[in-house]
């Protein structure tokens, strides 16, 4: 059951902890190692309890790998995302809700927060402090709930981002998501926005289906990106220019390329040098950026070279198993349980999800916006279901996976669409057996038995 | 009433696959299509047959389909990929290749399996979800370009403006038609129902276009003959209007359910029924002129509009219930069709006072004695809504 222990980072490890560089931010601050450490040893434990539930089923739970020390303050950029958000968002930077799994060049550019609805939830969790894992939980049920009874049952669990907003229990500025591929719900959760009392303005970047070889999809979306920019900075009250735009876009795909590059060494490792919950975990800065992509960038190098160091001697992530069966995972918005894959005897290798959209860079002159929208439409994850699923294959090769899950959430019908589809591929293109499993329960710790079991049986098949 | 036209069209739906494999050895070439947007006038025009694929109402082929796809897919998209996976339809095994629209992404992904799993040759026309704005009928512009670049290299000719033109005029004579046989619904006392001119619609997909509208035309003329002999008084009846997911030929369930309780379909905006053939004007016969038009109708549900005061969906959801006299709405939503369920609650609060029923169902039968129920009930409050006013 939950809430039975809770974790704590161990005293032996402060000293070597405190001598490490600190996190620089946006706003030009740095925050010391000696900061983070007591914000997450004193502070965070007591505001946020539920985070350091160290249940096996606590699905958002830190790594056990204490000694990784970019982890530590990877988590610490989660447990502060909250009072980042509030600070500036009282200070006038306007917040966003975005879609999950694309670049945020447009947005960070145009002097917003991105939020995607995976974040939006957890924010709205932790707007409440003091909460067990189960009380945490519980909060974002309610929240989850109310959603589907003004909506309808057949929306996926993003649907608590969008009651959150409505309930106003956070506060989001403008609700201006790229539509792309991989989402059902999100066009038909923006639009129920238009009969609500709170009037939050809306825009939406549409993705064209079938874009390969026609100019005039890069052209619409261009245009989109355009509006959607003069309407942040309407709210943010930047000055836009080319240059404004190309910085954010040089600083995001650094943090892009050394992901890619974090991948690679990962990839190539004897050993895996850091867990599936640490892996997984950076390699999301790129992906999203947290708020703050200057920290996200300082973190990400920071993280490698720690992994360096860790691949040149041949350590392994602690919670590694030997000779871990290397899963590869598919879909998007919902993942197997890291920990109990791990006990289990596997180790996840690669994500299509976030690593669709770090995989492409963003071109670095001449329109930006018309490049914005081009590494739109590369993303490998929106293609066409075939060239995805090709792509993904070679993802299995590279990362040497021993077996594919594809998972989905309940009311995902994209995702569901294409799990078999996609499956069938990877398995004909490289021989590795796959899965694919629907997962109801996301956002609870208790009653996951029947996705765990799915997954261990296929990891014991594997 | 007995009308002779609607035997013909009976007769001629009868002989139709027969009479497509005779063309097909001559040469011709069927084109099936799917979705809500795509333009049969330049598949007509470039000598191509249409013919509208999809039917609902049979669990067996929804299981045929969930074998492919997963059960949160809608259940139209399911069966649809099961006839694809049979074969035993008389259509579907005879086309040559599928066009489908992006309208709905969810039958986009139809799309990509029917290709994958079956080896049908498709054509996928994309759609803006933004398709209000200039930018968004730019795109489509160039899409519908594209789609009939793509079919006249299927087809071997070239897109001539003129046959373009004949094909508009055919095809805006269905839509007059169509138009008129929907406006008897209005009266009291219906030379036709609504079921039968739903059974004429779905003929008509499947029927050459051209044979199609003289039939409809002689169907007016039967029609409009009758009805100048006096009809007697009728009782009080419950007239019910249709919105939501569409319901396909073969889809009976709910449509069985109201008549048997007593209901009386007058009217609908649905995408198998009347909105279809409304609102469209196509200004200028080439493939800009399609685009622009098919762009400016009633949108589907499936393409988010974000402010609701100006949404044109709903203006002719509420024009139509005015224009056909409706007593009440049953908004029928397919599982996992989110474009219409979502909007469900959205709906009922801008009709307002406008008694509303929500049936959320799949083409099982296992759901059919709680509609019923509701459905009944629903009936019943409107009949004695009717009666009581006619008493004050
Ligand atoms: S689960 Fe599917 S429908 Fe829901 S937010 Fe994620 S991609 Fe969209
Ligand atoms: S609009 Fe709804 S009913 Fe039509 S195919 Fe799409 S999901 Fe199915």
């Amino acid at each position: 059951m939950p809430n039975s222990k809770l974790f704590k980072y161990p005293e032996e490890i402060k000293d070597k902890f405190i001598s490490t560089k600190g996190l620089k931010f946006k706003n030009g601050t740095t925050v010391s190692s000696a900061e983070i450490w007591e914000f997450m040893t004193e502070e965070a434990p007591r505001r946020f309890p539920y985070a350091f539930d160290a249940n096996a089923n606590n699905i958002g739970r830190f790594s056990d790998d204490v000694h990784f020390l970019s982890g530590i303050k990877r988590a610490y950029l989660t447990l502060t995302f909250k009072d980042r958000l509030l600070k500036e968002h009282a200070a006038g930077t306007p917040t966003v809700l975005v879609q999950g799994g694309q670049a945020m060049d447009a947005y960070y550019a145009a002097g917003a927060i991105p939020v995607r609805p995976g974040l939006v939830m957890q924010w709205a969790q932790s707007m409440e402090e003091g909460l067990n894992l189960r009380q945490s939980e519980t909060r974002g049920i309610n929240i989850l709930e109310s959603g589907r009874r003004k909506i309808s049952i057949d929306a996926c669990n993003q649907i608590s981002a969008h009651a959150a907003i409505d309930n106003k229990v956070v506060p989001i500025d403008l609700i201006a998501p790229f539509l792309c591929l991989r989402c059902s719900d999100m066009a038909f959760l923006v639009e129920t926005h238009r009969n609500r009392e709170h009037d939050i303005p809306r825009y939406m970047v549409d993705y064209p289906v079938d874009h390969e070889n026609k100019p005039w999809a890069a052209e619409y979306i261009e245009v989109e990106l355009k509006e959607l920019i003069t309407k942040i900075a309407a709210l943010s009250g930047r000055k836009i220019t080319d240059e404004v735009i190309f910085d954010e876009i040089r600083l995001e795909n650094r943090g892009r390329k050394i992901a890619n590059e974090i991948a690679e060494l990962w990839w190539n490792a004897e050993n895996p040098p850091i867990n599936s919950t640490d892996f997984f975990a950076i390699a999301f800065l790129a992906n999203d950026f947290l708020g703050d992509p200057v920290a996200s960038v300082d973190l990400l190098e920071q993280s490698k070279q720690e992994i360096e160091e860790r691949v040149k001697n041949n350590v392994k992530g602690y919670g590694v198993p030997d000779d871990a069966k290397r899963l590869y995972i598919c879909g998007s918005c919902v993942g197997p349980n890291a920990h109990h894959a791990e006990t289990a005897g596997a180790v996840f290798v690669g994500r299509d999800d976030n690593w669709s959209c770090i995989s492409v860079l963003v071109e670095e002159e001449g329109n930006p916006y018309l490049n914005i929208a081009k590494s739109m439409l590369e993303y490998p994850y929106e293609q066409r279901t075939e060239k995805r699923a090709e792509w993904t294959a070679e993802q299995v090769r590279r990362s040497r996976a021993s077996g594919v899950i594809f998972m989905y959430q309940w009311g995902c019908n994209y995702q569901s669409g294409v799990a078999r589809m996609i499956s069938d591929i990877i398995r004909e293109k490289t021989g590795v057996p796959t899965t694919f499993v629907e997962v109801g329960e996301l956002g609870r710790s208790e009653a996951t038995e029947q996705s765990t079991n799915r997954v261990e049986a296929f990891i014991e098949m594997v | 009433m007995g009308l002779k036209t609607l035997e013909k069209i009976t007769a001629a739906l009868t002989s139709r696959p027969a009479e497509l494999e005779q063309l097909r050895k001559q040469g011709k070439k069927i084109v099936g299509w799917l979705a809500y947007n795509i333009p049969e006038e330049i598949i007509y025009a470039l000598g191509l047959i249409p013919i509208r694929v999809g039917q609902g109402g049979d669990g067996r082929l929804v299981e045929v389909g969930a074998r492919h796809i997963s059960t949160k897919n809608c259940v139209f998209v399911r069966q649809v990929l099961g006839q694809f996976a049979e074969k035993t339809d008389p259509y579907i095994k005879q086309l040559d290749l599928v066009a489908i629209d992006a309208t709905c992404i969810q039958l986009y992904r139809l799309e990509e399996l029917i290709n994958f799993y079956f080896d049908y040759k498709t054509v996928v026309l994309g759609v803006p979800r933004n398709f209000a704005t200039k930018e968004g009928h730019e795109y489509f512009r160039k899409e519908v370009e594209h789609f009939t670049k793509k079919l006249e290299l299927f087809a071997g000719v070239s897109l001539e403006q003129s046959k373009l033109q004949e094909a508009i005029n055919i095809y805006d004579g269905i839509r007059e038609a169509i138009k008129t046989l929907y406006s008897y619904q209005s009266k009291d006392n219906a030379p036709l129902s609504w079921r039968d001119v739903s059974a004429v619609i779905n003929a008509g997909y499947n029927l050459d276009r051209l044979r199609y509208l003289e039939l409809l035309q002689e169907l007016i003329k039967e029609v409009e003959e009758k009805t100048s002999e006096p009809q007697e008084n009728q009782a009080i009846e419950a007239r019910v209007f249709l919105s939501g997911s569409l319901i396909p030929p073969g889809d009976t369930k709910l449509i069985d359910i109201i008549e048997q309780l007593g209901g009386r379909i007058v009217g609908d905006d649905l995408w198998s029924g009347l909105n279809f053939f409304l609102n469209l004007e196509i200004k200028e016969p080439t493939p800009f002129g399609v685009a622009d038009a098919y762009l400016d109708r009633i949108p589907h549900a499936s393409l988010p509009y974000l402010d609701l005061p100006t949404d044109g969906r709903l203006a002719n959801l509420k024009h139509q219930i005015q224009q056909f006299n409706a007593d009440g709405v049953i908004y029928h939503t397919l599982r996992y069709c989110d474009a219409f369920t979502f909007k469900a609650g959205e709906t009922k609060d801008v009709l307002k006072n406008v008694p509303f029923l929500e049936i959320h169902t799949e083409y099982s039968g296992s759901d059919f004695e709680a509609i019923r129920t509701r459905v009944e009930a629903f009936v019943e409050m409107i009949k004695n809504k009717k009666e009581i006013a006619e008493l004050v």
